[in-house]
């Protein structure tokens, strides 16, 4: 406190309390640990374990988890910024390097704040389809989901007395949080006893929650219309609109991208199933057998989904004229050369309900979606609905 | 509340402790290297440039608003800084990929504009009945008048 240099910042908005903070930081812990267990969802959906296949029911499961995914991604991007706004004085005390403890501190909040800020922007910026940071998104965004989570639960432990005091104080008779700490400041109840509640002249404290509450549920309603349907008319802040896709069924990635255009229009192309009796189907041969349908919705990991009519063969009759079974290993290729995604693996419940489609409501599969026949399957991430399929191999 | 904090610390150092463990030895270093640059600008821009720009407003609406009208105009704010937070990345990359994604397909500025306007209008509203509303009850000058 003394010595303090004239120009050190003050802080003077009443409106800042731990009172307001840890009720801001109540909401950002649940958000933040929303994000964190439906992302090890969908991150299963990317590695499933050999024992325990991927379920196909619901068949909406993936579309719930990960549009709450990306839509609590999104309304936290405001929120941690209001919620760091309550705290920013913390930063001025003075002296500013008083213990070491104090510093180690300092180094978990900056730690918990770089990795949470660029978390939520990457986050954001892939489901936009803009990558100009150049790493591989799956993996990092997986791996710092941990230092993100890490990060926060040790805040909670530091913070906890500061927390409790915030939960328990009513929001208007809460201390000022300013540069001064509340057990050097002569004007915090825990040192001047009981007192009047600090004036809040123009909005109250109460009134900023009430702000926030409302922003983010602006953003939400508006943007959630990307996985639940029949909101997609507000979606003012949507990046995808379902319903502008052709067929109704938005692209993940086109053709063109996958470079697979002239391959996927070859009228020689042939489907080659591989297995104890391998065979060959020709655009004939599966246009003819494309005659189950099934109504289950598309749902990416960019968190939008739709509902389609699904029309085409059913996978397991395929594997199992090739001599495998229910309880095989499917693995199906992509005339897409390379890339991550041209390939997937299905077992389990999935492998029992999936189609290799040929129409998707009621028309002819387009080249970007996936002509002449692409994998569709319930409760699937749409990464692995694999299009342009090439070749269908029974690995076990 | 002691035996809280140790658990969770432990928890959260672990935690941390294996996600930064898995980030060096997965992510190749160029990437890492990227990584760090992209937290400490997150930082720089969110404590450097971002916080202080908000704690500017806020002192310079103490000082040049009124109170009665500040409240509304807080309020307004808050809201629209969080709209426009969501709405500025999508204005920047909208129409740049193909349109089968149907993906970024809006203008977003417009949208944004409807949105903002929306909430300006509706915070208006609000100020503009409790104008009325002092006005019709009789007693202390309100604030605003007080000030002029």
């Amino acid at each position: 406190m003394s010595g303090k240099p004239a120009w050190w910042p003050r802080f003077s908005s009443t409106l800042r309390s731990t009172a307001v903070t840890a009720r801001l930081g109540r909401v950002l812990g649940i958000a933040v640990g929303t994000c964190f267990l439906t992302g090890l969802l969908s991150y299963f959906q990317y590695q499933a374990w050999e024992w325990l296949p991927p379920p196909a029911s619901p068949v909406w499961g993936y579309r719930v988890t990960q549009g709450v995914h990306v839509a609590t991604g999104m309304a936290t991007i405001p929120l941690v910024l209001v919620k760091l706004w309550s705290v920013y004085p913390n930063h001025f005390r003075w002296p500013p390097f008083r213990s070491v403890k104090r510093v180690v501190e300092r180094l978990t909040v900056a730690l918990l704040v770089s990795a949470t800020l660029v978390q939520l922007i990457t986050g954001f910026f892939n489901i936009l389809n803009w990558r100009p940071f150049k790493w591989d998104f799956v993996s990092v965004h997986y791996y710092l989901a941990y230092v993100v989570v890490g990060s926060v639960l040790l805040h909670i432990a530091v913070k906890l007395p500061d927390i409790v005091y915030g939960l328990q104080t009513k929001i208007a008779d809460g201390d000022v949080l300013t540069e001064v700490p509340w057990n050097e400041n002569p004007e915090s109840h825990s040192i001047a006893g009981p007192l009047p509640p600090p004036v809040t002249p123009g909005l109250s404290r109460r009134g900023v929650l009430t702000a926030v509450s409302a922003g983010i549920g602006v953003v939400v309603v508006t943007s959630v219309g990307q996985a639940l349907t029949p909101l997609e008319p507000l979606g003012l802040l949507a990046p995808r609109q379902p319903s502008k896709g052709p067929l109704g069924v938005p692209v993940d990635k086109t053709a063109e991208e996958a470079n697979v255009i002239a391959a996927a229009k070859a009228p020689d192309w042939t489907l080659q199933i591989m297995g104890p009796r391998p065979y060959a189907l020709t655009v004939d041969e599966v246009e003819e057998m494309a005659v189950h349908e099934a109504r289950f919705p598309m749902n990416c990991g960019e968190g939008w989904s739709v509902d389609a009519l699904w029309r085409g063969l059913r996978l397991l009759e395929v594997v199992e004229r090739a001599g495998g079974t229910a309880g095989s290993q499917i693995r199906v290729r992509s005339l897409e050369q390379a890339g991550p995604f041209n390939k997937s693996v299905i077992f389990g419940p999935q492998l029992s309900h999936a189609l290799l489609a040929t129409h998707v409501n009621g028309e002819r599969l387009t080249v970007d979606h996936g002509y002449p026949l692409r994998l569709i399957a319930p409760n699937r991430a749409c990464r692995f609905d694999t299009k342009w399929l090439a070749s269908i191999e029974v690995l076990s | 509340m002691r035996i809280w904090r140790i658990v969770l610390g432990v928890l959260g150092i672990s935690a941390a402790t294996y996600g930064i463990s898995q980030l060096l030895t997965h992510v190749p270093v160029q990437s890492l290297v990227l990584l760090a640059l992209w937290l400490i600008a997150a930082l720089i821009i969110h404590d450097g440039l971002l916080s202080p720009a908000v704690v500017g407003i806020g002192a310079a609406l103490r000082r040049y608003v009124p109170d009665r009208g500040r409240r509304y105009l807080q309020f307004g704010l808050i809201m629209a800084a969080m709209v426009t937070v969501i709405a500025v990345p999508m204005i920047y990359r909208a129409n740049t990929q193909p349109p089968s994604k149907a993906l970024l397909l809006q203008d977003f500025g417009i949208n944004l504009t409807v949105l903002l306007a929306a909430i300006g209008g509706v915070t208006l509203a609000a100020y503009a009945i409790r104008v009325a509303q002092d006005r019709s009850v009789p007693g202390p000058a309100p604030p605003d008048e007080a000030k002029k």
